[in-house]
């Protein structure tokens, strides 16, 4: 039943949108294997097999597609037009895992060089786990890792292989009920990174990957789940994007994460989907005794991002620290956002988020704090700062603060304001354009995400902020 | 006052509601306007919890059916004393002994009083140097068969909007004992003036269950029935001119249902000023639903300080629509929960205009199993360039079992905007009350002190002393020990 | 401090089944499965709204909520999966002569 697919549509690259994507490219795919169009218990029953998975598995997949069809769409957020039965649920590109760079087809590096993956990063290739369409076809982890008992593998590979360990955990952080796309995810869920770090490692390099949608109305529902034992130590850093194509995609994710005692995990997206990509994710980590969890997520593309990373301080002592960055354009609406929950005594979150909006996009942040019933001792802060450059965009901002608690500080701050005339004419007096001004006080704006990411990353965010400033004020 | 009749209906069915309309005296028009909203009261389902707004509230509990529509005054023997003139001396202004005691008006020189109970006007009084001002005040009942015409278009068009939900539709359609301010342009009134809207209370139901009728107290009617009240309350300030009304409502009894569903609707006309106050005060065995809206033109200004102290239940939507440029409002919220009392306020700031400004303070604290939902909302519409918008709502958590949710929110769709809001929560700091324990005060004393410190910051926004001290000592009264 | 209070004939509720009471102004949710009777407060801990529409699963003992799937424990009220982490309330439930009767817990 395998089809052969060829898609060549690089001629339609730049329709319907006047917005800079440096990302705009089209690769020819040769794929070995696509799901016919659409969605049902054919269909999973089918990607089971393919990927030759245990019953278990296929079983869970079944269960999630009933709750996926009971579930109604969420009626907050953004608009939502898809058609679900118009989406490909599977493609498997390649026959096989890459096993060396070597291995892997000419089409794809081509991407990748498309892509700009950091030279730096090619030096490690520690452990480039790029998901092309569904599957993740490269993959290498250094050996001393190995040798460190680090696992670092895609979540399908896991299925067979670590099987006892990803079953205790997968589905027990975001359940398939949890929300609808939580359950289109556990029911066509391909690809993604599975992590385990034994307890005491401390992997000192960020652990990447990327992740692309190449196939027109090709959904990509990545699954990861990362485990970090008793005092060890992880960076994971997901870098999304995507070229565009004329008809709308769906991008929709599941991320679970469990960091233990002691233990520290820092989880960093730059997600840059084209504008007609609606990116619906569901991302949650549980922080255990003394552990620390952080999120830096950077919105920059798609058409609708509605993604809330959540941390769950479950033992006291736990932290959970989420920087949120959104920029919405032309066509865009960024519903992005944070949550944290207090379980535990003493336990100790913080959010920061900034948004920019600009040539009628619209950023909202949506976030939760909530403390719950003997989360003594417990503090939160959570501040919001927008900037509008124009009038025709639009920044709304959503905290839900619940606080079952006495003794607790929680402190919530907003402010949604545009770029001080002074500050622009104060550059542009030292021989600044408009634009340069704006951008460089953009920059500015958004420096906390910058120093928070690796220096080959924070060199292209700076990048794509100026692409994405070019052009704007006028 | 006309006498007793006895309700044969019960519940708000047509034909309650057809009886309902042959007890009033109105004009076809309003009567229309009525029926209109009565029609989508039967349409509109009760709110549930799948309803975003309603999700924290769960309203399940109340079965419309076990109150009536208003029907028949009380008995003139009953409201014997209502009639006492304003004695100037600040004693219980309700002049009434069966109607409660009222707090917002000790010590205060009044320009005029109104009170109903139970949805009927007990007793109305304007001073005659506003009056020949062609300033009117009363009960609404009466002053809309009186100026009908001059009213009209403001029951025509009401500012808050009767076909929101169901509990907007039931206002609109059966509002009754409301109060009505007019001030013509240009007038400018120092004294204060002052509503009751006082409510009976049903047969205890505590120590039964929710079927119970064995409870043996009686209500001021002398009847088992549930408390009622819709009241209305429209003030309506021409071009220039000021006022300030003190308002507030009360049960007759500490326990006992009762039910309110009513609307605020104000109207600050240009250069107006408006100082508002509205204590809802109610037994904790009453459910309140309120509709509030003011409207704020060119340059005017509201002052607008809601205490939030009674009910069982309360859901409250407070909107303020600044619509012409230069417009004004500042909002100032107390609340205070014990028990469990559920309350949710909804505060919405409109900016519809250039140059306008909104600060809100909500201030709350929270004892026992109580909760309390606070979500408010700036709004700035494109055209509303060099907005100033604040919101602010703290809460003071003094029980462990207390649970409070604050959800500010911003919705900003001009880029000239200075919009910001803050929220914080957290507990009474014991080494403040250590040290005040060190210096020679009782524990409970002490936790006074520091929740009158809490208030102290939206205290100082009210410029009204008999307020801030009403509601000063009423927040004293209710704090325990910790 | 509370007794035993009348909520429910044992015929209104099918096994495994739910059906929401109201006893002294409290919205609780009993619960029919496996032969057995439980009482729980029909509040999710995880967003406070109604459980009593979802689906019991009378071999795991646990009463799901209809929103977001979170599970609670039927003897304990015990929360025991995501996204829930703090347990619902649980009374004790008695049956008499086919009439079932609640006693509120404190808290």
């Amino acid at each position: 039943m395998a089809t052969d697919l060829t898609t060549d549509s690089t001629d339609r690259l730049l329709d319907g949108s006047d917005e800079i994507n440096k990302y705009n490219f089209v690769t020819k795919t040769k794929g070995v294997f696509r799901a016919r169009k659409g969605l049902d218990a054919d269909i999973v029953t089918q990607i089971s097999e393919m990927k030759d998975e245990p019953g278990w598995m296929r079983d869970y997949r079944l269960d999630a597609l009933k709750i996926f069809e009971s579930k109604p769409m969420p009626q907050w957020g953004g608009n939502i037009g898809i058609n679900f039965q118009d989406i490909y649920y599977y493609l498997k590109p390649t026959e096989g895992q890459g096993r060396t760079w070597d291995d892997v087809p000419d089409e794809i590096k081509e991407t990748f060089d498309k892509l700009g993956i950091p030279e730096a990063e090619r030096k490690y290739l520690a452990g480039v786990k790029a998901q092309f369409e569904s599957e993740v076809v490269y993959g290498s982890l250094e050996e001393d890792l190995s040798k460190q008992g680090v696992i670092f593998t895609d979540t399908d590979t896991a299925v067979r292989e670590h099987s006892d360990l990803l079953r205790e955990y997968f589905g027990q952080i975001i359940s398939s009920s949890d929300n609808k796309f939580a359950a289109l995810n556990s029911a066509v869920w391909s690809g993604g990174s599975f992590i385990y770090v034994p307890p005491g490692v401390k992997i000192e390099f960020p652990l990447q990957a990327y992740f692309r949608i190449n196939a027109e109305q090709m959904g990509q529902f990545e699954r990861t789940l990362i485990i970090v034992d008793e005092g060890a130590e992880v960076h994971y850093v997901e870098g999304c994007t995507a070229p565009m194509y004329s008809s709308e995609s769906l991008h929709s994710a599941v991320v679970e994460i469990i960091v233990k005692k002691n233990a520290r995990c820092r989880y960093t997206t730059i997600q840059n989907w084209a504008n007609n990509i609606y990116n619906l994710v569901t991302k949650r980590a549980m922080a255990y005794e003394n552990a620390l969890m952080e999120w830096i997520d950077g919105n920059l593309g798609s058409g609708l991002t509605m993604k809330y990373p959540a941390v769950y301080m479950m033992e006291p002592g736990a932290r959970g620290e989420i920087l949120s960055i959104a920029f919405a354009s032309q066509g865009q609406h960024q519903d992005a956002g944070a949550k944290v929950v207090h379980c535990a005594p003493h336990t100790k979150s913080r959010i920061i988020s900034k948004s920019i909006s600009k040539n009628g996009g619209r950023s909202s942040y949506r976030g939760l704090c909530k403390v719950e019933d003997g989360a003594v001792g417990s503090k939160s802060s959570v501040v919001c700062d927008a900037l509008i450059l124009d009038d025709k965009s639009r920044s709304d901002t959503y905290p839900y603060i619940e606080v079952e608690e006495q003794d607790v500080q929680v402190e919530h701050e907003a402010s949604v304001s545009r770029i001080g005339e002074e500050q622009l004419f104060y550059l542009m007096s030292r021989g600044l354009t408009e634009a340069e001004a704006s951008s460089m006080i953009v920059s500015g704006f958004i420096e906390p995400l910058i120093k928070e990411l690796p220096m080959e990353y924070a060199i292209e965010m700076n990048r794509l902020i100026e692409l994405q400033m070019e052009g704007s004020v006028g | 006052m006309t006498s007793t009749l006895t309700r044969t209906t019960t519940g708000f069915t047509q034909e309650a509601f057809d009886d309902f309309l042959a007890t009033r005296n109105e004009p076809a028009w309003l009567t229309e306007l009525r029926r209109n909203d009565w029609a989508h009261f039967l349409e509109y389902p009760m709110p549930s919890s799948r309803d975003e707004e309603w999700a924290r509230t769960d309203i399940r509990p109340l079965k419309l059916n076990q109150f009536s529509l208003p029907m028949a005054p009380h008995s003139e023997t009953y409201l014997s004393g209502a009639e006492s003139g304003i004695d100037g001396k600040g004693t219980d202004v309700s002049g009434s002994p069966c109607l409660p005691q009222t707090v917002l008006a000790q010590g205060v020189d009044l320009g005029g009083r109104t009170s109903s109970l139970d949805g009927y006007p007990c007793a109305s009084e304007l001073s005659k140097q506003w009056a020949e001002q062609g300033v009117l005040f009363g009960s609404l009942d009466a002053l809309v068969t009186e100026h009908g015409q001059r009213l009209r278009p403001y029951l025509e068009r009401p500012v808050v909007d009767p076909t929101y939900d169901k509990f907007a539709a039931l206002a609109s359609a059966c509002w009754c004992g409301g109060t009505l301010l007019y001030v013509p342009k240009g007038v400018r009134v120092e004294q204060p003036f002052h509503a009751l809207s006082a409510m009976s209370a049903g047969p205890d139901a505590k120590g039964t269950d929710a079927k119970g009728t064995d409870a043996k107290g009686t209500d001021a009617r002398g009847t088992d029935a549930n408390g009622i009240d819709l009241s209305r309350t429209l003030v309506i300030l021409e071009e220039g001119a000021e006022a300030t009304l003190l308002s507030e409502t009360a049960s007759t009894r500490e326990t006992g249902a009762g039910l309110h569903c009513g609307s605020t609707e104000l109207l600050i006309g240009k250069g107006a000023m408006l100082r508002y106050v509205n204590l809802q005060n109610w037994n904790m065995d009453a459910w309140h639903f309120a509709h509030q809206r003011a409207v704020v033109r060119q340059q005017g200004t509201l002052q607008w300080t809601i205490g939030a102290l009674g009910s069982r239940l309360a859901k409250v939507n407070q909107r303020v629509a600044l619509i012409e440029p230069d417009a004004e409002a500042q909002v100032n919220g107390v609340m205070f929960t014990q028990g469990r009392q559920h309350l949710c306020y909804n505060t919405h700031q409109h900016h519809q205009a250039p140059s306008c400004h909104s600060d809100l303070l909500y201030k709350t604290a929270l004892q026992d199993h109580s909760r309390t939902v606070w979500r408010g909302m700036i709004q700035v519409d494109p055209p509303a360039q060099r907005t100033n918008a604040y919101q602010r709502n703290d809460n003071l958590m003094l029980s462990r079992t207390a649970r409070s949710d604050s959800i500010p929110g911003l919705e900003i769709e001009a880029d000239d905007v200075r919009c910001t809001h803050g929220s914080t929560s957290g507990r009474v700091d014991n080494s403040q009350v250590f040290y005040a324990m060190s210096r020679g005060y009782t524990r409970q004393e002490a936790i006074r002190m520091i929740v009158a410190g809490f208030f102290q910051q939206v205290f100082d926004r009210i410029s009204i002393e008999s307020v801030r001290n009403a509601l000063g000592t009423a927040i004293g009264q209710r704090v325990r020990e910790l | 401090m509370s007794a035993y209070i009348p909520a429910a004939q044992e015929s209104e509720i099918p096994d495994p089944g739910t059906l929401l009471v109201e006893v002294a102004e409290r919205l609780i949710v009993l619960i029919h499965a496996a032969g057995h009777f439980y009482a729980l407060d029909d509040v999710c801990t995880h967003d406070g709204g109604p459980l009593s529409d979802g689906p019991v699963a009378a071999e795991q003992g646990t009463l799901a909520c209809p929103r977001h799937g979170a599970q609670f424990d039927l003897k304990t009220g015990a929360a025991k999966t995501m996204p829930a982490t703090k347990a619902t309330t649980c009374h004790e439930v008695k049956l008499e002569n086919g009439t079932l009767f609640v006693r509120l817990n404190a808290e």
